[in-house]
Order: structure tokens, then C-alpha cells, then sequence
């Protein structure tokens, strides 16, 4: 479903909690994607050289700090900095549900909350990258 | 370096088919970049170790380039790729590229399309190449026609594994790397090593040096790193050249081959399994050789 698709899975900001992003990496793999991982705790700066240096073709952004819509902004204007404004991102995490909307208007190509069930969302991000 | 030039074409050949490798130019790229390999089992610390060495060798008059490959799956085709993780501090150095490569159908510890992966980086003329292979047994020693210097990372406490691995990988290594070497039995891996250094390496006359190292905190780094540099010396005055470059070709030609047939075992009608062995083989190699 998501060969040859390459997906960053990246821990902005300063929660220290990667179950959720491994889970999602884990199933990004199993749908037949090639996904690299960050590790925690990284700087938008950070993340968007590795989607630079790797080629990617969305960048996840997991996020359970509270602080979605600064660090989604953050990534983009460091990709817009780099040359790549039209980077898909995609964001994950406990988004309280009067946010999703703003997160999308923020750039984000979709919002993933914990009420999602895994396949709904390799099935979304499968049908943005195709 | 113009890093989203260099990530593209890397995608590019990455995904390539046989086809599209072989309409692709391979007029020989005049490059002097030189190629480290660095291999070894899981766990050893080769991503840790390269995130070093890259550090320590790169500079604004020499940039370097690191491929790291990791497995991918035999079940779903893809991949998670870990070795960033370790190498996080190279990510803000502006003399480093940093690309993570799965296998695909590969399993010799390289990926698909390395040749020509590192044509794309000798294009861009960076000064070194440093590939880190998937986590090795004893014996996928594939890497040794892809680079100019193979080092083999190991760790204390794999006395047996060294053992076994002498007929192997250990053979093929010009580097012999002891890495966490603060863990005890460091210094009887070291004795080990180095008795089996004395009967020399894949080159003849050259005899690998034994070299220890602790990567978590850089200690070791120098004797690497100089190491690499009396490797380069010496095979650029005993090296045969020409040899190299027919054993690369003859990898690169073998691989493409083996791709190709994969495709064609693919294509083929169902119930073409069923046939005998001698008719299947036959019906192969002639659709082979009506292949353009």
C-alpha cells in the first residue's frame, strides 16, 4: 500500500513518551513504507534537515505535550527555510478535538487522535501520499 | 553540497528497476572518493562508531557522505530505518550527508542499486563514502568489492563468535575494530584479533591493524582514524586497480542478473512452478536472453 514511500516519524518538542510514534512506525513499516525514526526529544530544526538529507515524502509529527500547533508551525517555517515548503505533515498525538481544525489550517495534511483506530489512519495517509 | 539535489537522485536510483538502471549512463565518474565500509554483527555499534568518525574526518574541504542500510522486511517490503538515532549529532554538521537505505530484495548486507548509489555521491564529488551495512553474521561479505577499506566492528565477550567467524567476514577486513572496549575480555578479544591479523588480510602483504575503541565517549577515535589514513597509503602504492574495477563490474553485472530473474520468476504464468526442474530452467534463460 505504501512501497517506496518514505515517511519521517519525529518527536518534536519535549515529551518523553515514544510508544505512540513506534506503534504508528511499526504499522507505517507494515504497510510496506520505509519510515525513519528521530528518537525524542528534537528541535524543528532538527527534523527538518533529516527530511531534507532522507527524501522523505511526509514528515509524522508525534506530539503529546500540548504544544501541536507551535511545533507544527515551527517544522514548517524551518522546511520553508530549507526550500521544501511543500513538505506533507502530518500530525499525531492527544490533539484536543477544537484544535484539529486549527492544525489543518496550520498545514497539516491530516490529524491523528488516540480515538483512531490504526488501520483508518495507515488507510488516510496511504490515500494523501498516493 | 546541495543536499535535496543529492537526496533526490539518491530516491531516484534507489527505486530504480533493472531497466531503468541500465538506460542510465555508466560512462566511468572520475572520483577519488574514498570508500569505508564498516560492518560487523547487530548490536555492535557501528552506527555509534561512524557518527564518530564521520565527526572526526569531515571538513568544509572534505565532505563526506554516510549510507546507512537497514533490513527490510521479507513479509511487507518495508523498513524501519534506526541508524539516525545514533548519529544524531551529525545532523547540524554541514560537511556530513547523512542517507538511511533499506535492503529491499538484497540480503548480502547491502541494498539494491549500491553501485550506482555511490556513482550518485562520487557525482557530487564528496571526498569520502562511508557505508554501514545491515547487522552481519559470518557471512555476508558483499561490502568488500563496494569499498576500498573494510572495517569490522566487534565488541569483548564474542570470543566464540570471532572463532567461528574466521573462515568468514573476518578475512575480509583491512581495519580490525574492538569497540566498548571499558567491557572486560576487551584485552583477549584484542590477542585473538591480532594473532589472526598476523597471517595478513585480503590483499596480500597487508596485514589489518587491531584497533580499540569506546564510542560513547570517543576514546580510540585517533587510532581510527589514522588507521584509515596508513590503509589509504599503503593501497595506493600495492593496490591493483584494475582488478578493483573488474570485481565492482562483475558484482554490479551479477546483481543486476539476479534482479532480472527475480522479475521474470515473478512474471511468470502460474503452474510454472509445477513444471520440472530442467524445463523451468530452461524456459528462464531463454526469456533472459529474449530480454532487450
Amino acid at each position: 500500500m505504501l512501497k517506496n514511500k518514505r515517511i519521517l516519524v519525529a518527536k518534536p518538542g519535549l515529551d518523553g513518551h515514544d510508544s505512540g510514534a513506534k506503534v504508528i512506525a511499526l504499522a507505517l513499516r507494515d504497510a510496506g513504507a520505509d519510515v525513519i525514526y528521530t528518537g525524542l526529544r528534537k528541535t524543528p530544526d532538527f527534523i527538518a534537515r533529516i527530511a531534507i538529507d532522507e527524501d522523505v515524502d511526509a514528515v509524522g509529527l508525534s506530539i503529546l505535550s500540548g504544544s501541536h500547533v507551535a511545533l507544527l508551525q515551527q517544522t514548517r517555517d524551518s522546511l520553508r527555510e530549507m526550500g521544501a515548503e511543500d513538505m506533507v505533515i502530518f500530525v499525531g498525538g492527544t490533539i484536543p478535538p477544537q484544535d484539529v481544525e486549527t492544525l489543518k489550517q496550520g498545514g497539516a495534511a491530516a490529524v491523528f487522535t488516540s480515538d483512531m483506530t490504526i488501520e483508518d489512519t495507515i488507510d488516510e495517509v496511504a490515500s494523501i501520499l498516493k | 553540497m546541495n543536499r535535496r539535489q543529492i537526496a533526490r537522485g539518491l530516491t531516484k536510483i534507489l527505486n530504480a528497476s533493472v531497466d531503468e538502471i541500465l538506460a542510465t549512463s555508466d560512462e566511468p565518474i572520475t572520483s577519488n572518493a574514498v570508500r569505508i565500509g564498516i560492518t560487523g554483527a547487530p548490536g555492535v555499534g557501528k552506527s555509534s562508531t561512524i557518527a564518530r568518525l564521520a565527526a572526526y574526518r569531515a571538513k568544509p574541504t572534505k565532505q563526506l557522505a554516510v549510507l546507512a542500510i537497514d533490513p527490510s522486511s521479507p513479509l511487507s517490503g518495508g523498513s524501519l530505518l534506526g541508524d539516525r538515532i545514533r548519529m544524531g549529532d551529525l545532523v547540524e554538521n554541514p560537511d556530513v550527508y547523512i542517507r538511511s537505505l533499506p535492503s529491499r530484495s538484497t540480503n548480502n548486507g547491502l541494498c539494491n542499486n549500491i553501485p550506482e548509489l555511490i556513482n550518485v555521491l562520487e557525482s557530487h564529488r564528496l571526498s569520502e563514502i562511508i557505508l554501514e551495512t545491515v547487522g552481519v553474521g559470518q557471512a555476508e561479505y558483499a561490502i568488500r568489492n563496494q569499498a576500498d577499506i573494510v572495517i569490522l566492528v566487534m565488541q569483548p565477550e564474542s570470543g566464540d563468535t570471532i572463532q567461528s567467524m574466521k573462515a568468514g567476514v573476518v578475512e575480509m577486513a583491512d581495519i580490525l575494530l574492538v569497540n566498548k572496549d571499558d567491557l572486560t575480555g576487551a584485552d583477549k578479544v584484542c590477542a585473538e584479533l591480532a594473532e589472526i591479523a598476523a597471517r595478513g588480510g585480503r590483499l596480500e602483504g597487508w596485514f589489518p591493524p587491531v584497533v580499540r575503541m569506546c564510542a560513547t565517549n570517543n576514546k580510540g577515535i585517533k587510532s581510527l582514524s589514522d588507521a584509515i589514513d596508513q590503509t589509504i597509503s599503503w593501497q595506493a602504492k600495492h593496490r591493483d586497480n584494475e582488478l578493483i574495477a573488474q570485481q565492482r563490474r562483475r558484482y554490479q553485472l551479477q546483481s543486476l542478473l539476479e534482479r532480472r530473474i527475480d522479475e521474470l520468476l515473478d512474471e511468470a504464468a502460474p503452474g510454472f512452478l509445477s513444471t520440472s526442474l530442467n524445463e523451468g530452467f530452461r524456459a528462464i534463460t531463454a526469456r533472459c536472453l529474449l530480454e532487450p
